[in-house]
């Protein structure tokens, strides 16, 4: 009597077939619910929060300033004059340009100021307005002493261009408290 | 004489063992790069358009602020106060030092809520942001 169990060859062996299909629906599953939108929109930096007590008003140099007053009804003021929206870049241009070799302490700062009422997206153009004559500016320098366009330089000049040359201050006026 | 096609002598099929690898590598490109949706989005808005517009390297380093419409004010999950922006500013701001606040504001909102949460960040020393918006034109 033979004592050995006897074994079937049974094939031990896992179907790799469909493995191509499984890791193509995994795939499909990843590249349609990825979504690589990178988050856009303008940039800024807020001031330190002072106290109301302790603010102290500085007085500027009324060259330095550039003004922008938004009203209710989306009007824009720039240094008392009424101008058309799509018209800030344009003005500004020349005087960021003017600006652009005095020392730091010189350089023109732009103010903006809206009403409470002020539409959101009618402050967004502005900014954008001041924005694009910036990067302008900075395109325009760029080219003229590297060039290049700004966003082509090499990180040591564009920090040159960004920091001491064609830097981008922007101060928030608060709305006036007493129109709430 | 017979006619008889010719055919090269060689194998003529696509090795395919390699494939699934292939797939797989595809695969956990697109599971590293993939985030999914954090948030549910509980109010309404319409984000303005600008041309002049930056890229927000850092994905990990923002914190969204959402204003809807009707001036509802939504941090993570919830809609929020306005008075209770500033201690969850402050708690995420250190948690994550040089956080930057993406205020997706709906563009018919008004200036004064704006604002009102400007100086909630600035209370919070958050003071980076962003206002979120679209290309134009795209």
């Amino acid at each position: 009597m033979a004592l050995m169990k006897r074994k079937g060859i049974r094939s031990a062996e896992i179907p790799t077939a469909s493995q191509a299909d499984l890791a193509f629906l995994l795939l499909l599953f990843f590249l349609v619910s990825t979504v690589i939108d990178v988050d856009t929109g303008i940039g800024l930096t807020l001031p330190d929060y002072i106290p109301p007590d302790q603010i102290k008003n500085v007085k500027v140099d009324k060259d330095r300033m550039a003004a922008i007053l938004i009203n209710e009804n989306g009007d824009v003021l720039l240094d008392g004059k009424p101008i058309p929206l799509f018209q800030i870049k344009n003005t500004l241009e020349p005087r960021i340009e003017s600006k652009i070799d005095l020392p730091k302490n010189k350089k023109l700062i732009i103010s903006v100021k809206t009403d409470r009422k002020t539409n959101y997206n009618i402050y967004i153009q502005a900014l954008d307005q001041i924005k694009q004559a910036y990067f302008e500016v900075r395109d325009q320098y760029s080219e003229r002493t590297y060039g290049k366009k700004f966003n082509d330089l090499n990180p040591d000049n564009q920090n040159v261009v960004k920091e001491d040359k064609i830097p981008i201050i922007i101060s928030l006026a608060e709305p006036e408290s007493v129109q709430k | 004489m017979t006619f008889e096609k010719k055919r090269a002598s060689v194998k003529q099929d696509i090795p395919t063992t390699s494939m699934p690898d292939i797939v797989f590598m595809l695969l956990m490109f697109f599971m590293v790069v993939t985030t999914l949706r954090e948030y549910t989005i509980l109010v309404q808005f319409k984000l303005p358009e600008a041309k002049a517009l930056e890229k927000i390297e850092n994905k990990r380093l923002i914190q969204y602020i959402w204003v809807g419409k009707s001036g509802k004010i939504q941090i993570n999950d919830s809609i929020v106060k306005l008075s209770q922006v500033e201690p969850l500013m402050y708690a995420k701001r250190q948690a994550l030092p040089n956080v930057i606040v993406s205020l997706r504001i709906d563009k018919d909102a008004d200036m004064g809520e704006v604002t009102d949460i400007q100086q909630e960040l600035r209370k919070a020393s958050a003071l980076r942001i962003n206002y979120s918006a679209n290309l134009k034109g795209s």
